[in-house]
């Protein structure tokens, strides 16, 4: 795995991220869609923590 | 940048956990600067406590300003819980309505401590736990069973959670009795268990005499994670488990407060690793707070956890005693290792006859011994102005015929790893209070007059 690929999956977490929150915003406030977004949401953060976050260590 | 080892198949995140630790502390000092600038702003308890200490977060530029923030103890949440933003207080660093779980402390040392968490708080338990389950062996492939009723402790809940987030399927066996528990275990041929020291002792107990099973040889469990005591990092304790059981056990530590921030790995090399990537551990020395880097010094364990957001965990007081190991472990991660797992709680370690005594050095010398069974009580009084211990101990029955030379190899045992003399009394086996989930097997009545 180099850096390049690490920069791929945080690319595709960033995407996930914003693909969550445009998914609430057009949800009209279907709780079905909000409070799945929210655990997504959770799931994404724990992504970052994984990834995102040490992106940019010299590793 | 050096493409890393990846070894998906021993590692949870391999590229973490085998990072330098310059690397890691990197990581740690700008996740802390983050999260002191995200409790400055968002709770009234932290922002007093830093702007009383002269500090602002944009302070904190490198690991050495980090002895600057002020630390957290116990009793301070204490103080301003069960009140609005009720209940939990101006620690909260969310919206009310932002908390999904409510948990508490145990009350041991006092008043429960609440313990707020938003969802994304819960998955970072589950985290933090599937790096310590999947450092301990489980796979997708486990059958994992849990012989605990979760309640409004959080013991064993991330556990659960983890061990389904790596895949393994799990088995709940808290509403079940000891006995319908070892069944099922048997029934459904489990191969991993999580319980604390106590039960897995007390349950190896009820399998052998109520139901004729001898856990080794007649139930598959192979792996055992162990919580809420320090047993499973006591050597003879550890040892006890492992034969009754026929399997590996392993160690975690953790606390309400903070999260699950210390494990032992398959390597099992006499310590437990700190969980560098989700914790920022430091120890500090009892006396004079200095902060330990060196292995061979003891120092009061102080812990941030990096990324847990509805009531931060910062510089938080763990009053848990440890010292670093010297060596690195064989199993490659870079995580430091604390020796010995965790020495004991700096509450418990108690002056007696004017030598201090951690308990756990009690439960090393009693199980270490082949004839004693499992459990035993040690009471401390005051007769006149002096310290009076007494050990309570059970002698197994198969082993009375050597009375005699388990007591001169107790005393002798006991004096050489405590420097204390006791007053050994032997009780009728199976005599003395066995517990359900943790022991509370030290009395000291001194301090009750």
């Amino acid at each position: 795995m180099n850096r390049r690929e690490f920069r791929k999956m945080d690319t595709r977490i960033k995407a996930i991220r914003k693909a969550a929150h445009d998914l609430k915003e057009l949800s009209g406030g279907i709780q079905a869609v909000d409070r799945n977004v929210d655990r997504i949401l959770a799931s994404v953060k724990m992504l970052e923590i994984n990834v995102s976050d040490i992106l940019d260590l010299r590793l | 940048m050096k493409t890393p080892r990846m070894e998906t198949d021993l590692y949870w995140n391999p590229i973490v956990e085998t990072l330098p630790l310059e690397r890691l502390r990197d990581l740690q000092v700008r996740k802390f600067r983050k999260i002191v600038q995200w409790a400055y702003e968002r709770s009234k308890f932290h922002r007093k406590l830093y702007q009383e200490a002269g500090l602002e977060p944009a302070d904190i530029k490198s690991y050495d300003n980090l002895a600057k923030v002020p630390k957290v103890e116990k009793a301070m949440m204490r103080d301003i819980q069960r009140k609005d933003p009720f209940p939990y207080g101006d620690a909260l660093c969310v919206s009310l309505d932002e908390v999904t779980e409510f948990r508490q402390t145990s009350g041991t040392t006092g008043t429960p401590v609440y313990q707020p968490d938003t969802w994304q708080d819960w998955e970072w338990w589950s985290e933090a736990w599937a790096y310590l389950l999947y450092a301990q062996g489980y796979r997708r492939t486990d059958r994992v069973f849990i012989p605990f009723g979760y309640n409004i402790f959080v013991a064993f809940w991330a556990g659960h959670y983890a061990a389904e987030k790596i895949g393994c399927e799990v088995i709940p066996g808290g509403v079940l009795d000891t006995e319908a528990r070892i069944l099922k275990i048997q029934e459904l041929r489990a191969n991993a268990m999580m319980a604390t020291p106590t039960y897995v002792l007390g349950m190896a107990d009820t399998a052998k005499k109520k139901l004729g099973i001898e856990p080794a040889k007649d139930l598959s469990i192979r792996k055992i994670t162990c919580a809420g005591e320090p047993g499973a990092s006591i050597p003879s304790t550890k040892q006890r488990m492992e034969e009754v059981w026929g399997a590996k056990v392993y160690d975690h530590v953790g606390a309400t407060e903070i999260g699950a921030w210390g494990f032992e790995c398959t390597a099992q090399p006499g310590g437990l690793h700190v969980n560098e990537a989700l914790f920022l551990t430091q120890l500090e020395d009892i006396e004079t707070g200095q902060i330990i880097e060196e292995p061979g010094r003891k120092g009061k364990i102080v812990i941030t956890a990096l990324d847990r957001i509805a009531q931060p965990c910062i510089r938080f007081d763990s009053k848990d005693v440890a010292e670093w190991a010297k060596d690195a472990c064989p199993c490659g991660r870079t995580f430091r290792l604390i020796k010995g797992g965790v020495a004991g709680r700096a509450d418990d370690i108690t002056k007696i006859k004017g030598v201090l005594l951690a308990p756990s050095a009690i439960e090393e010398v009693v199980h270490s011994i082949k004839g004693l069974g499992n459990e035993f009580e040690v009471v401390v009084t005051k007769k006149g102005d002096l310290d009076d211990i007494t050990l309570k101990i059970e002698i197994l029955p198969d082993e009375e015929k050597n009375r005699e030379a388990i007591l001169v190899t107790l005393k002798d045992q006991l004096r050489l790893k405590t420097n204390l003399g006791y007053n050994i009394e032997v009780h009728p086996y199976n005599s003395l209070p066995r517990y359900e989930v943790k022991a509370k097997r030290f009395k000291d009545l001194r301090k009750h007059g």
